[in-house]
């Protein structure tokens, strides 16, 4: 059974943006895939239709068999904590050190009041030491987050993600606002975390040599359609000129 | 186009109207008959909108009129455009002298022997304060600076509440709680419209004269004057951290903690300490109107004609407001 899998989903937005229509796609356990596209392509409205940030307009949303499409209240957050996120902004609390980031990602199992008053138990406190460790910032976690650089902040935001102890870890364009060899960086901890600890990864990306790179199987959206699917070795020049237009031309990123 | 011409026939119906009761009511009777207007007659009503509905009528055969002009500037011939020039300068010509004549303006007046005297007079003695009543001064003056400090105390908490339920990206996402958001800011802005010397009459009549009656009417501004620049701030987070919480599985109420509270947090302190400089301002006017402190000593002062002793309290106003300026800006600079 896949660990997600899309039927005809379409979203349409309130401003009449169709920014999927009748997606359908498996995303199997344990698997690193890409999402590739060109900006406004629905890539990002993808990633949120998988952990429900974003309610499809048609269509289903399937976890491990389950509907999920249409969950609210409770059941919504609980299902939302079981899949980590990252963001090509980072979406970090500058003004808060490294520590107490990486904690939100567990803001799904603690009782509301204990996170208001900032009390997180000891367990939690070492469990987020550790998840720092993965990514190599132990040292950091009392700094403020906005000492960081880029590189760094996106490395808390996937402890922050491990923090949840995810099925799987999507990922926004992770890399996008990063220079070449930051971006390598931090894709060699999404591409650590899928294989040692078996998590399934999604991340949407921009540049195909990333993709040739790290990723095993490949998704290419146009206008919120799936115009290609497969291994990212298949993608030859005729499905990149399909994929990104004619007037595109490969950039090469190492 | 369709609504561009309604637009065009609207203004020129409009100015057309505008300009035949300035020329009919002050030119006619004030310039020519030198008399006042009598009040306006059905017929004469008749007779400035049919002065509308002809410039109107202009603007949309010949074209030379501010409606011509605004629907399509460049296509109209240099005459026309001309000609539309000259109504809006005849226009704001007609405004201003009308304005003249209805303030009454007397320029003269500044400099008649006898009103230079007096305000030489009241000048001089605010000029040369009466220090023996100093204390007395100061203590109204401590009292209005309290006033102040406890109208934005107690503002605060419900501002900080309302600052939160007022704000379109925390009350959206649930029909009713946008229906109480659409609510509240109605209410808000309804009591942020009412001046506090209007609340202090309403409070006074309320609660009796004095500084308590000044205290609520500035809460109630206070409140609704935070609670719509903490709900504008609250608006204007950055969405990627409210997204990156609530995709954790955070509840809403985390959501608000950690998504929104980190970013305003400081915003919020720079407009209270600026919204209690303002206050201690505020409640020495509202003292003006019965609202207790340094404004009520000032108003006694003033009914006895006592210009020395008025001049000691214009100047302690002065001096305090302009330290709580100063130590406002210097805190807020601090924290920024």
């Amino acid at each position: 059974m896949a660990l997600f899998e899309l039927r005809e989903v379409t979203k349409v937005f309130p401003n009449g943006v169709v920014a999927l229509e009748r997606v359908s796609l498996r995303v199997e356990r344990g698997e690193f895939l890409a999402v590739i596209g060109l900006s406004g392509s629905g890539k990002s409205t993808l990633l949120r239709c998988l952990n429900r940030l974003v309610e499809p307009s048609a269509g289903q949303v399937l976890f491990e068999g389950a509907d999920v499409t249409h969950l609210r209240g409770r059941a919504l957050r609980q299902y939302r904590c079981g899949i980590g996120m990252i963001f090509q902004h980072f979406n970090l609390i500058e003004r808060r050190t490294v520590l107490e980031n990486v904690l939100v990602g567990s803001l799904g199992r603690v009782a509301v009041w204990r996170s208001l008053l900032g009390t997180f138990p000891e367990e939690l406190v070492e469990e987020a030491l550790r998840n720092l460790e993965v990514v190599g910032l132990a040292e950091k976690a009392f700094d403020r987050v906005r000492m960081l650089s880029g590189g760094q902040k996106q490395r808390v935001a996937i402890a922050r993600a491990l923090m949840q102890r995810p099925h799987a870890l999507l990922a926004d364009e992770p890399v996008a606002s990063l220079d070449p060899a930051t971006a390598h960086s931090v894709m060699r901890y999404l591409e650590e975390v899928n294989q040692r600890f078996g998590m399934t990864v999604v991340c949407s990306l921009h540049f195909l040599s990333l993709v040739r790179r790290y990723a095993r199987r490949v998704v290419a959206l146009r206008a919120g359609r799936v115009v290609f699917e497969g291994c990212p070795d298949e993608i030859t020049d005729e499905w990149f000129r399909h994929i990104y237009g004619e007037e595109a031309q490969e950039v090469e990123i190492r | 186009m369709k609504r561009w011409l309604w637009q065009a026939l609207l203004l020129d119906g409009v100015t057309g109207a505008y300009a035949a009761v300035l020329l009919h009511r002050i030119v006619w009777f004030h310039m020519v008959q030198g008399m006042e207007p009598p009040a306006i007659s059905p017929w004469e009503l008749v007779a400035y909108a049919l002065a509308g509905m002809l410039v109107a009528a202009l603007g949309f055969t010949v074209r030379c009129t501010l409606g011509a002009w605004m629907v399509d500037p460049h296509r109209l011939r240099p005459w026309q455009r001309q000609c539309a020039l000259h109504i809006g300068l005849g226009l704001l010509v007609l405004t201003v002298w009308t304005g003249w004549i209805v303030t009454k303006v007397a320029p003269l007046e500044l400099f008649s022997a006898e009103g230079l005297r007096s305000a030489g007079r009241l000048f001089g003695a605010l000029l040369t304060p009466e220090l023996s009543i100093l204390d007395r001064a100061l203590a109204a003056m401590v009292q209005t600076i309290y006033i102040a400090l406890m109208a934005t105390l107690v503002g605060l908490p419900p501002a900080l509440v309302l600052g939160f339920l007022a704000a379109r990206n925390v009350m959206r996402h649930h029909v009713a709680t946008f229906a109480v958001y659409g609510v509240l800011r109605v209410i808000i802005n309804f009591a942020r419209s009412v001046e506090p010397l209007i609340w202090a009459v309403i409070f006074s009549v309320w609660v009796g004269v004095g500084p308590f009656a000044g205290m609520l009417a500035m809460t109630v501004h206070t409140i609704a004057a935070l609670a719509k620049l903490y709900s504008e701030q609250v608006e204007s987070v950055d969405p990627g951290l409210l997204e990156a919480v609530e995709a954790t599985g955070a509840h809403p109420v985390q959501v608000v903690w950690f998504g929104i509270v980190p970013q305003v947090v400081l915003p919020f302190l720079a407009f209270t300490i600026y919204r209690w400089d303002t206050n201690v301002r505020m409640a020495t006017v509202i003292g003006l109107v019965g609202g207790g402190g340094i404004g009520t000593l000032l108003m006694q002062y003033q009914g006895l004609a006592q210009w020395h002793e008025v001049g000691l309290i214009v100047l302690l106003i002065a001096a305090v407001v302009w330290v709580m300026d100063y130590l406002s800006a210097r805190l807020r600079e601090m924290i920024a």
